[in-house]
């Protein structure tokens, strides 16, 4: 598979002022809880009330998202339509086992159970776009989004001309809490900003969507490129190590995924002494999920584009590179998923 | 040019069979899995007839070949029983001998486990070994013990798109090997009965009391079943050069979105027409060249409406036998797509035709009607197996005969 293609319009809805603000402009939204929640729009100008008050949460994000980031793209129709979701919508599901149990199975209604199919945003951005191309949607944790991201490059390879490519994730404080009883979060409030001060166990939990219209040549309008994706599965250091070096060597910035999690700390060890290179975290601003991979695309894209790192999202990295052309991507998902990108300058 | 892609290896669990060879005998003897539920947990037991695979989890953990333990759900251990037999026929002992992908395919995950434990996961007050099942809540879960039991190592991923995720999965494995990632793809789907989607399913009143009735006027809506399901895709060149058993080519396959409502089909079929059009196309095979079709069929009242009308408008009346097989395994979600297409290949391999149990009258709506009878010495060279679901993604497979 050539893997080359043009981001030509994104969109992110996350934790800090992605949707609506600047990156160069925007202010650091600073938090105190180790859940880390989406700052949300005004989702009027993108969906009809009607359907608006039907919507649960990660719907709404995944398809304002989603209908932003055509309307950036300029692009007429949405093409096939990927998406990446670890865990859908979470409150439908939540909502539904519990109806079940509160009603003893008689006289539910179908819209929780409907909406907690994985699919269902994808279902919804067709319906409003009336895009009847190619759609679907990959649900594996930490390779969710990047799955995606694959599909749409062979898509585009297969003489597609363009893509809808994204990610959508909530985290809920009931599944926040479940996930706490394994350990995945810190035990004590620790704050975004002071999320690498210490090394212990745990992280903060996060959410968003980021959505990408993709295409296979480059215009006036392309945003930055993605030149190298690999998807690595509970790999050995020397074989994570082989392939940073592969894909990283020639970089000059590395995003890194480390989220001040010391069980898995040591896989950003390893990427510091592979590539021992100019490094930014993201995780202090949209917190650890699923498909936080979107996120650091979307953020690699970004800066890209507007040429420089903004400071103020980044008080922990005490020199920021003025210029950089190729920018690497590092993450794992709890260790099992892990992720390598690369974006580079159109 | 892109490489053809070839089927060499299949394994499967249904409520009609614990094999392959095990299903196909099911089929020939025209006998139904469809009952009640020994296993869920539901006010529905005596009153919805479900596909239900009647071992228990520890006959499944003992035919998967794993001791007894905690995290492992009912939709890993059919995914694993129905992965050894696939591995298995296609004569694969070593998966690190060729670099392999897995593309799996869930709609709820471990929901059948999930669910029995969800109050006390979310209560502080309760503790226990129920913590392990912590991660069977979603879809990735089932995918990567299935893989780490038999040893997947390489590209993974797992498809929910509802019902037609597995035929989807084979799609993505096809489209890795012709894009030359791989040249060996796993790839189908598991589905265990929950309380979740049997509930889910009845308040869309889409559940029929009876045994369900594909394509007849008074069928009133489906019966879900359980299963797995998964087929060994190999390159044309790999197959050849490591001397596979080819069962048969994957020569066409769609994707198409319907737009039209997020649970209902189109009357006019306007997403299954453009589905079976285009994989048809892609395979290169003419109408003529189809003598089967393993419809989708799932008995709803929209489904069988939406779907007829989309064979009449590419076939007229001139269209080749169909059948649902659903009334044998009944909808069995996610692994649906994967088990149809085991079907597909068993249906040209042995020449038959399986009956659309069930039907007595034709639906007023549609001039064609199923085949209703088993049809044996049949000459089968192409057969369309049709998957659809929520969301209006519908999905159409070519499956064609080897032909060297």
């Amino acid at each position: 598979m050539k893997v080359k293609c043009y981001i030509q319009g994104m969109a992110a809805i996350s934790p800090q002022q992605t949707f609506d603000g600047d990156i160069s402009t925007a202010p650091f939204v600073h938090s105190e809880s180790n859940r880390l929640v989406c700052v949300e729009p005004d989702y009027k100008p993108y969906i009809p009330a009607n359907s608006l008050r039907r919507m649960t949460r990660v719907l709404r994000m995944g398809l304002a998202t989603a209908l932003k980031c055509l309307s950036v793209s300029g692009v007429s129709t949405p093409g096939p339509i990927v998406t990446g979701t670890g865990k859908g919508s979470l409150q439908d599901t939540e909502k539904f086992i519990k109806e079940i149990e509160q009603y003893k199975e008689t006289a539910l209604n179908p819209t929780p159970f409907i909406q907690s199919t994985y699919n269902s945003v994808n279902g919804l951005i067709a319906l409003q776009q009336n895009g009847t191309d190619y759609n679907n949607t990959f649900v594996h944790r930490g390779f969710s989004f990047e799955n995606a991201l694959v599909d749409s490059m062979m898509l585009l390879q297969e003489g597609a001309s363009h893509t809808l490519t994204g990610s959508f994730e909530e985290m809920t404080p009931e599944h926040y809490y479940i996930k706490s009883r394994i350990g995945q979060w810190r035990e004590a409030p620790v704050g975004n900003t002071h999320l690498f001060d210490a090394n212990l166990p745990g992280t903060i939990s996060g959410e968003g969507s980021a959505f990408f219209v993709l295409a296979a040549a480059p215009t006036q309008e392309s945003k930055a490129a993605v030149t190298g994706i690999k998807l690595l599965y509970k790999p050995a250091s020397e074989r994570l190590s082989a392939v940073l070096q592969e894909l990283g060597a020639d970089a000059d910035l590395v995003i890194s995924g480390a989220n001040g999690d010391s069980n898995y700390a040591h896989y950003y060890q390893l990427l510091n002494t592979v590539l021992p290179k100019p490094t930014i975290p993201f995780k202090h601003l949209c917190g650890e999920y699923d498909t936080a991979g979107s996120f650091a695309l979307w953020l690699a894209a970004s800066l890209l584009h507007a040429g420089n790192i903004p400071a103020e999202w980044f008080p922990m990295v005490k020199e920021l590179p003025a210029d950089f052309k190729k920018v690497v991507i590092y993450n794992h998902f709890f260790g099992e998923q892990h992720t390598v990108m690369v974006v580079e300058k159109v | 040019m892109a490489e053809r892609v070839f089927i060499t290896g299949m394994g499967m669990v249904t409520a009609i069979g614990d094999n392959v060879a095990g299903n196909l005998q099911r089929l020939r003897q025209q006998e139904s899995g469809l009952g009640f539920t020994d296993y869920i947990d539901t006010i529905y037991k005596q009153v919805l007839p479900v596909g239900e695979v009647k071992l228990d989890n520890t006959t499944l953990f003992r035919m998967a070949g794993i001791p007894v333990q905690d995290g492992f759900s009912r939709t890993t251990l059919l995914g694993l029983v129905a992965m050894r037999e696939a591995l298995q026929q296609a004569g694969i002992q070593h998966l690190q001998d060729e670099p392999t992908g897995f593309i799996n395919a869930s709609t709820v995950g471990g929901m059948c486990d999930t669910e029995k434990v969800y109050f006390d996961l979310i209560n502080p007050e309760k503790s226990g070994t129920f913590i392990e099942s912590i991660h069977t809540l979603d879809c990735a879960d089932c995918t990567q013990r299935i893989a780490d039991t038999v040893g997947f190592t390489e590209h993974m991923a797992t498809i929910s798109t509802a019902c037609s995720s597995s035929a989807n999965a084979l799609m993505f494995g096809a489209r890795m090997i012709k894009a030359g990632m791989y040249q060996r793809m796993v790839c189908g789907g598991t589905e265990a009965l929950t309380r979740f989607t049997l509930n889910g399913f009845n308040s869309l009143k889409n559940v029929d009391k009876q045994f369900c009735r594909p394509f007849d006027q008074q069928r009133t809506g489906l019966n879900l079943g359980e299963g797995a399901a998964y087929l060994v895709l190999e390159s044309e060149s790999f197959a050849k050069a490591n001397n596979s058993t080819i069962l048969a080519e994957f020569t066409g396959y769609c994707n198409a979105n319907e737009a039209f409502h997020p649970t209902s089909p189109s009357p006019e079929g306007d997403g299954a027409y453009a589905a079976m059009k285009n994989a048809l196309a892609m395979s290169g095979r003419t109408l003529e060249e189809v003598q089967y079709i393993n419809v989708h069929g799932t008995a709803t009242l929209n489904n069988d409406i939406s779907e007829g009308r989309a064979l009449e408008r590419m076939f007229g009346t001139a269209i080749p036998p169909f059948s649902s097989t659903k009334p044998f395994t009944g909808h069995t979600l996610a692994a649906a797509g994967a088990i149809e297409a085991i079907y597909a290949v068993l249906a040209i391999r042995n020449g038959i035709i399986f009956p659309n149990l069930n039907f007595s009258e034709r639906m007023e709506e549609l001039q064609i009607a199923p085949a209703t009878e088993l049809q044996e010495e049949v000459v089968i060279n192409n057969v369309i197996s049709n998957s659809f679901g929520f969301g209006g993604n519908n999905a159409s497979l070519v499956i064609s005969k080897y032909e060297g």
